[in-house]
């Protein structure tokens, strides 16, 4: 009779408790994020997915039928994929601002919020540079905008603003994105040390071996100081450029000085309201209160509220400059923009825009995190509805009434535009599964000052 | 010759540790934190960090390829818009800004990699896990009779552990 074979491992092994790394509360909570998935997160994504098909499945169909599926009519050339273009360029401003200027203006507060933000500057940045593509009908051709050597040695008009808004959103595109990226490296070392399998390996090759030595984080600090100060005016500059397509030209209702500063507050505004729109349902599923406090988004309301009443400023100096300028056309434009054929679109910006956020005045209603939340989407509604009535009226009431024209978004356009939503929440809900929504590493910064200080932060 | 880690919990108390071992004429120390803290990279490299000369070069390159760039396309083929001369400084600037800011940014990103030697493919023998959670790590390297003196300097400014780095 054979003996029975020894135990594989000894009894003391298998009661010796697993050395368990001591992590801290913060990775703990911030990395929870990424952890699972829920059947409304897949049926969110499915949707988003949904929505960016149908919209590209429709694309297919202008491409083959050509843009006489959209809406326009004679002289209103410019409509909803232009609009949206704006739209998107707008929401991509709040990441930059929270990230550079208020990284520079040492707003603490900004720790808790930027890297979403930031990410949603990228996403919405990609979502606005799909519609130039759109808009000009044969995308194929795009790269014409660009400066390349071609047979007939010709080269491109640098003295059109169009030019210089391939320009300003390319650099945007990559500004922001090698922002999101060096604020991300610590991060991914973070999530590097404490995932397996297919994440470690990617984590591992996007941290770049980040350990933290002080010859990185010196260097680390030192780019983002850097990166923060050519963002800054960066930001400024994008949407002027982008509101320097219209101001260049003699439409009446565009051609103003006030649209640079007009816009970009706008920009601000309606990105503020994006952030919030979609930071206080991720927030609140993930349990994220701790970090993402009201005292966060009472702030970003206080911005709201700032940015509502310059904008709303700049809805009444050019009704004001219309008037005063004694300009027949101006006035009419702007009379027909009040009580002409778009007149629903124009209240519902002035009121979303100018009226609504007064309410924000109100500690209480900046403190009621599901009032905010309805104000943050009014806002966006009332956003986009500004760039139609800036863009539409403004082409449809021109200086000769025997060429007015109406124009009324197509289907296809309608489907496309919603499906822009679909391309932003798509990219928004994976990188919440892939990389951490907050930056761990600065809020990090924070209480290990708080700690030093004996106090909290 | 040995390495000790230090452990400890304060940015302060690290940064006080690495301070005394480079005055002792330690050279070789590293440190590891988990967020940044200019006192600790201070105490390790006093010097300001060079990525500022790549942010200059990115950033003049950039200008004066923009204002290359669109003066010298725009008089290869001369083509006269609205009256306008051929050479339009307003215009032009805001090219030569756009690629001033773009050139900058991604010299930055390359000063951040040459300067802060990344991708680093070496992890550091003392590097755990435990430094991007919330300890903070003080590695030097000193002859064997130092041991006792670096493990006593760094328990006076509050090191949670000392230990030497298995080779």
């Amino acid at each position: 009779m054979t003996p029975p074979p020894p135990p594989a491992e000894p009894v003391a092994a298998l009661i010796r408790p697993v050395p368990v790394a001591r992590d801290s509360q913060v990775n703990r909570d911030l990395l929870r994020v990424m952890e699972g998935t829920s059947i409304g997160y897949w049926a969110l994504l499915h949707l988003a997915v949904f929505f960016m098909l149908a919209a590209g499945g429709v694309w297919v169909y202008q491409v083959y039928k050509g843009l006489g599926i959209a809406g326009y009519a004679h002289p209103i050339f410019w409509g909803a994929y232009i609009v949206t273009f704006v739209f998107w360029v707008g929401i991509a401003h709040a990441g930059t601002l929270i990230s550079a200027i208020l990284y520079l203006f040492r707003a603490k507060w900004r720790n808790a919020i930027n890297r979403s933000a930031e990410a949603m500057t990228v996403f919405a940045v990609l979502t606005a540079a799909q519609f130039l593509g759109i808009h000009v009908g044969r995308m194929w051709k795009s790269y014409f905008i660009l400066p390349y050597p071609n047979q007939r040695a010709l080269w491109v008009n640098f003295k059109s603003p169009l030019l210089w808004d391939t320009f300003a959103i390319t650099t945007y595109a990559t500004t922001s994105m090698v922002f999101l990226y060096v604020g991300l490296i610590p991060d991914l070392a973070i999530a590097r040390d404490r995932s397996t399998g297919w994440r470690r390996a990617i984590y591992s090759v996007l941290s770049l071996g980040w350990q933290g030595t002080s010859r990185q984080w010196k260097s680390h600090s030192r780019t983002v100081l850097h990166l923060s100060g050519l963002a800054t005016p960066l930001v400024l500059s994008v949407h002027s450029v982008v509101s320097w397509d219209f101001a260049m030209s003699i439409v009446p209702g565009w051609h103003a000085t006030i649209f640079a500063p007009y816009f970009v507050a706008g920009a601000i505004f309606s990105g503020f309201a994006m952030v919030l729109t979609m930071m206080i349902p991720v927030r609140r599923i993930y349990g994220l209160e701790a970090y993402i406090t009201d005292y966060h988004f009472e702030n970003m309301s206080r911005f709201l509220l700032l940015t509502s009443i310059i904008v709303g400023y700049a809805y009444g100096a050019e009704y004001f400059m219309a008037w005063y300028s004694g300009v027949e056309a101006e006035q009419t434009s702007f009379w027909k923009r009040a009580f002409g054929p778009y007149w629903i679109s124009t209240w519902v910006m002035i009121i979303c825009n100018a009226f609504v956020p007064q309410l924000l005045w109100f500690k209480k209603i900046r403190t009621h995190v599901p009032t905010l939340f309805v104000i943050s989407v009014l806002i966006n509604i009332g956003m986009w509805f500004e760039r139609y009535v800036i863009i539409i009226t403004g082409l449809s009431r021109e200086y000769d009434p025997a060429v007015w024209g109406i124009y009324t978004p197509s289907w296809p356009e309608l489907i496309i535009v919603a499906g822009s939503f679909g391309f932003f929440c798509q990219f928004f809900l994976i990188f919440l599964k892939l990389f951490p929504v907050v930056a761990i590493a600065e809020v990090k910064e924070l209480e290990i000052h708080a700690k030093a200080h004996g106090g909290r932060h | 010759m040995p390495q000790l880690l230090g452990v400890f919990g304060q940015p302060h108390d690290i940064a006080a540790a690495a301070r005394r071992l480079r005055d002792r004429g330690f050279t070789d120390i590293e440190t590891f934190a988990p967020a940044p803290f200019e006192e600790v990279e201070d105490a390790v490299l006093p010097k300001p960090s060079p990525v500022r000369v790549f942010t200059l070069i990115g950033g003049l390159t950039g200008v004066v390829t923009g204002y290359a760039l669109t003066l010298w396309m725009a008089n290869d083929w001369q083509i006269m818009l609205g009256g306008k001369p051929f050479s339009s400084i307003p215009p032009y600037t805001i090219i030569a800004f756009e690629l001033t800011i773009l050139f900058g940014g991604l010299m930055t990103l390359l000063g951040l990699l040459t300067i802060g030697r990344l991708p680093s493919f070496k992890t550091h023998k003392a590097y755990s896990a435990r430094f991007s959670a919330e300890d903070f790590g003080l590695v030097v390297t000193c002859r064997d009779r130092d041991v006792a003196e670096i493990d006593g300097l760094m328990r006076e400014h509050h090191a949670s552990e000392v230990s030497v780095v298995e080779a």
